[in-house]
């Protein structure tokens, strides 16, 4: 009896602990719940205002850059606190809609390209419009900032403020590694897709295997290159906007990835690029373990930070052997980068925040730190020159980009069909491509195939209403003269 | 009260400390395994991309799509491989390796099962970027030394290759899971009377027929178990494949888990399809479901044999 007792009594005991334990647990859940370091924004002792911004920490050194302005900015806003939000470049903008998801949405956040639409189309962005200034006009090109062309508008209205120069994102450069052709006799960069094979293949024949041609870029290269033979959208999209007809089968579209294929074939492509994450092209070229790739504007920094002694040349693309038949396409004026969350409770000092990153302080210090040509041009334009690398690229810009005609921009249909076609990556020409570079397969019959694809889905997407065959043809787009859309 | 309702009370009293001391590992289950389940099975009726409440109800297009996308058949197969070399080369290969340890007078044989258990406790993230690292045409150790030598005359890209990589990953798979397939094997020769050894080697019996007569009939029915949780297990391989090659060249190393996660969470889809990956998640459970019952003759087997 003594023994069931003492048993019971235990028992008791380690229920009353077990529920004292856990309510002490939800306490501290509560607690937790409510601390505003977590994200959103909220009123802090007296007048201060918490702000969250949420950004990608990129190129190396940003996440210290961005501290360092927040820090100036609440210095010269007593009143204003910000608190920086971190995420990595593939996972910022499924962190920033689980913020949203969860009711501590940031007040500022990053989202460029398609992830700018996304958040745009889910009313989580919030309009510019009643804040925007002469001043703030004043700072970028006259004209950059019409709704119809801008990049940063919405309905007429201003959603987005652009971190870079316009032409800095979709620009197309060729870099090449001058001492590793002159090595293999050539003092020139090739102009040719023909003379880009024949480089190649020498400087890997006297490479020893230690040594490549070129590194293809994955299918961002054959991009860059089919552009300066085809329409824009052939390779972007599988669409050709002069008919508004699928034409991933276009014969020079096909030219370049036969190209790629053959350069692989033969060897004269780095061997294992196959498997490269996105720094391996420029840590690699900075190496010297290649000669020539098509390169993004912001590899040119980190090229020259890996390797200050390099002797880079940067030049414009090699064009087709029957000559260049398009550019390099200017779709806005600039890439939407910040924007304002729908959900802020202080849209003002947002505002102010947005206008300091927009700020010419703010592009200067960006320029300076990272050799980045930011979007207001004049903090940059006049100090180029003292910077080689920068000059050339800035002069592979001016001449080898065009504007075109841009489909998203121009009518809801056109941003029905682009938008649709861009959740479906497969109808993309991407896959095949390097599936016919890596297992040496013809290609045309692969763009063939998805031709007839992109065929089915713009049926169905015609059969809709919501678009016509109209919002993807602009029949008077010459590709070799600037697009005006006014005529 | 009666004797037998104080019995009674006294049992309902303890049973009732029983359910309260497993509620909650029963709340866990339930919130993340059981819940995601059900969820996954209602989230895959509908074209949804993962945000707000699901609206736009689409029946059973999207498992038609996944039941006739050419791609998820492809990672199945790859995910099945994986189990394949699993059962047939991980499971004997262990076995061998654990008799071989199992032997009181092997010098040094817990360092070696120190060694061959190791790379189960790294992070698999962490051995994924290890090697390839090492793996490497340009300057990785592996090249450098085949090169050396002269095994070969050319970097061996055993990643970037449709041929290599695929076969590349299942040998780091096997080496990752090794230590575990031991362990267990290890444990199941625990359970063969030691007289019945002894008594065989009076006997005569050399040590093929020992192993042959002996050990493999007592462990039959743990080796059945052994089978059953390794092959769930390779079915589930995802971050070794995630961290080394994200499914690719040209998914040639896509498993179904990949597949999965690429129309989850891949950044380059414009939207999550949150709906479509679900109903690849269920069928690919199905498939699971229907491939471990195939296995029952096996379980029957065991029964037999275990009474």
């Amino acid at each position: 009896m003594s023994h069931v007792r003492h048993a019971q009594m235990s028992r008791r005991s380690v229920l009353t602990a077990g529920l004292g334990a856990a309510a002490g647990l939800g306490l501290a859940a509560c607690g937790s719940s409510e601390d505003p370091s977590g994200g959103g924004s909220s009123s802090g002792g007296g007048a201060t205002v918490e702000l969250t911004l949420a950004l990608i920490p990129d190129p190396p050194g940003a996440s210290e850059f961005y501290r360092a302005q927040m820090d100036a900015f609440e210095a010269a806003n007593p009143g204003i606190r910000i608190n920086i939000i971190e995420n990595p470049g593939d996972q910022q903008l499924s962190a920033v809609e689980l913020m949203f998801q969860q009711g501590n949405a940031p007040d500022i956040y990053r989202a460029q390209a398609a992830g700018f639409d996304r958040m745009y189309s889910r009313g989580w962005a919030r309009s510019l419009e009643e804040f925007v200034t002469d001043d703030f006009r004043s700072r970028f090109p006259e004209g950059s900032l019409e709704p119809a062309s801008s990049g940063l508008h919405r309905n007429g209205e201003l959603y987005s403020i652009p971190l870079v120069w316009g032409k800095w994102s979709a620009m197309d450069l060729f870099v090449y590694n001058r001492s590793l052709l002159a090595a293999s006799g050539f003092d020139a960069a090739p102009t040719t897709w023909g003379e880009l094979e024949e480089i190649a293949r020498a400087v890997t024949a006297d490479g020893g295997g230690q040594v490549f041609g070129m590194a293809p870029e994955q299918a961002s290269g054959i991009v860059r290159m089919s552009r300066q033979g085809v329409p824009y959208s052939i390779p972007g999209d599988g669409i050709n906007l002069m008919t508004g007809e699928p034409d991933t089968a276009n014969p020079t579209m096909i030219e370049a990835v036969e190209l790629m294929r053959r350069m692989n074939a033969e060897g004269s492509l780095i061997t294992g690029w196959e498997s490269w994450d996105s720094s391996r092209s420029y840590t690699e070229f900075a190496a010297g373990s290649f000669a020539m790739y098509t390169a993004q504007s912001w590899h040119i920094a980190e090229i020259r930070n890996l390797n200050p002694d390099i002797e880079m040349g940067i030049v414009a693309v090699p064009v087709p052997d029957s000559g260049r038949a398009s550019y390099t396409p200017i779709t806005q004026q600039f890439d939407p980068l910040w924007s304002m969350s729908s959900e802020t409770e202080h849209p003002e000092e947002a505002w102010l925040v947005l206008d300091f990153l927009a700020s010419a302080d703010f592009y200067r210090a960006y320029y300076e730190e990272f050799g980045t040509l930011t979007a207001m041009q004049s903090v940059w334009e006049d100090e180029i020159q003292a910077n080689p690398d920068l000059s050339e690229v800035f002069g592979v810009a001016e001449s080898t980009m065009q504007v075109v005609p841009n489909p998203k921009l121009a009518s809801e249909g056109g941003a029905t069909i682009l938008n649709a076609r861009a959740e479906r990556p497969e109808l993309r020409f991407t896959d095949s491509a390097l599936e016919s570079m890596i297992k040496n397969e013809d290609f045309a019959p692969k763009a063939a195939a998805l031709d007839e694809q992109l065929r089915t889905f713009l049926d169905e997407i015609f059969a809709t209403g919501d678009a016509s065959v109209e919002d993807i043809s602009f029949p008077d787009w010459d590709p070799l003269q600037p697009y005006d859309a006014a005529n | 009260m009666t004797a037998r309702t104080r019995r009674t009370a006294a049992k309902r009293r303890e049973h009732l400390w029983c359910y309260v001391l497993l509620l909650p590992l029963l709340v866990a289950f339930g919130g993340f395994t059981l819940w995601p389940i059900v969820a996954s099975w209602w989230y895959s009726l509908f074209d949804w991309d993962g945000v707000g409440n699901p609206t736009e109800w689409v029946g059973l297009a999207n498992f038609v799509e996944v039941l006739t996308a050419p791609d998820f058949w492809r990672a199945f197969w790859h995910t099945f491989l994986f189990s394949l070399v699993a059962i047939l080369i991980e499971l004997p290969l262990a076995l061998a390796f654990a008799i071989l340890l199992n032997n009181a007078r092997l010098r040094g044989r817990n360092l070696y099962r120190l060694a061959l258990f190791v790379p189960v406790v790294t992070t698999t993230a962490v051995v994924g970027i290890v090697f390839v690292a090492l793996l490497d045409p340009v300057r990785g150790a592996v090249n450098e030394i085949l090169l050396a030598v002269g095994l070969v005359d050319a970097p061996i890209n055993f990643l970037g290759s449709t041929t290599t990589a695929l076969p590349t990953l299942m040998g780091i798979d096997l080496w990752k899971g090794f230590g575990i397939s031991l362990i267990y094997w290890l444990a199941a020769l625990q359970t063969v009377p030691k007289d019945l050894i002894e008594a065989a080697q009076l006997d005569g019996a050399r040590r093929a027929s020992i192993v042959r007569h002996i050990m493999v009939p007592v462990m039959a029915p743990i080796a059945i178990v052994i089978m059953l949780l390794l092959f769930q297990r390779s079915l589930g391989t995802f971050d070794l494949v995630q961290a080394m090659t994200a499914g690719g060249p040209v998914y040639s190393t896509d498993v179904v888990p990949t597949y999965i996660y690429r129309y989850a969470f891949s950044p380059e889809m414009q939207a999550p399809r949150y709906g479509f990956a679900c109903a690849a998640g269920v069928v690919f459970g199905l498939l699971t479901l229907v491939l471990t019952l195939l296995q029952a003759p096996a379980l029957r087997y065991r029964k037999r044999v275990a009474v």
